[in-house]
């Protein structure tokens, strides 16, 4: 039986993992199977798990796991017809006011996965590069790599052109400001 | 092999972006991710923590075999 202090963490990260969950698959109620059969499978492998590394990258990685050999297929059907997926989990009313959230989480969901999984994992959820790396196995180059590809594709496919939108951006948000 | 995605902008010079540019994607995504966090949580994951808790102690209060049972 996991100690209590490793159930204890494990609570505590369980909005990571349902926010990360939610990002990969791009289906909420996806996302929710994808947690419950990740706590199930960290409870029985609490021994497995290194005291001293990251509990939110080892879950990371069972939750990604799961993901890849069991949903990725259907998910996609999912999250083509069920683009506006994160509103109804969205607290109202508490938006960065300089980019249309809806507008970026549109974006987010026409990306390839493997670049939006690097996008949130280390643009986001606190993962350093190398945690990232090893959760998607492959090497810190290629999480770099796939971020930088990952970003020019938002930008292209939110129409930002580099220079003269971010000036249109800053602007925006010295209004909002 | 699967099918690539990879056809918007493929070969657009990556390194170039405006600091600015990936800074308010930074911040776009931290909002996103944020909000996802603060979301509140289904009831049914902490039904399944207590769930698993129970039939643990229920297991471990029976040492040898469940004396209750015979």
């Amino acid at each position: 039986m996991p100690p209590n202090d490793f159930k204890t963490d494990l609570i505590a990260e369980m909005p990571n993992l349902r926010a990360f969950g939610v990002s990969l698959c791009g289906s909420a109620s996806m996302a929710d199977d994808l947690v419950q059969e990740t706590l199930l499978r960290a409870w029985s492998k609490w021994d497995k798990f290194q005291p001293g590394t990251s509990l939110r990258a080892w879950l990371f990685t069972i939750l990604r796991n799961i993901y890849y050999s069991n949903c990725r297929k259907s998910v996609r059907e999912v999250q083509d017809s069920d683009g506006a997926y994160a509103q109804r989990l969205v607290v109202p009313g508490d938006q960065e006011s300089h980019v249309d959230l809806e507008d970026f989480r549109k974006a987010l969901t026409k990306l390839p996965v493997e670049q939006r999984e690097v996008l949130i994992l280390v643009g986001a959820s606190g993962v350093s590069y190398e945690e990232a790396a090893a959760i998607c196995g492959v090497e810190v180059g290629t999480i770099k790599s796939r971020l930088s590809r990952a970003r020019s594709q938002l930008v292209a496919i939110l129409g930002w052109g580099a220079r003269t939108e971010a000036r249109g951006e800053r602007s925006k948000l010295r209004r909002a400001g | 092999m699967s099918q690539s995605n990879l056809n918007i902008n493929q070969h657009q010079d990556e390194a170039q972006l405006d600091d600015r540019v990936v800074e308010t994607i930074g911040r776009a995504l931290r909002a996103h991710y944020d909000d996802l966090v603060d979301a509140p949580l289904p009831d049914r994951f902490f039904e399944l923590l207590a769930e698993l808790e129970r039939r643990e102690r229920d297991t471990a209060g029976r040492p040898g075999g469940s004396d209750a049972a015979k």
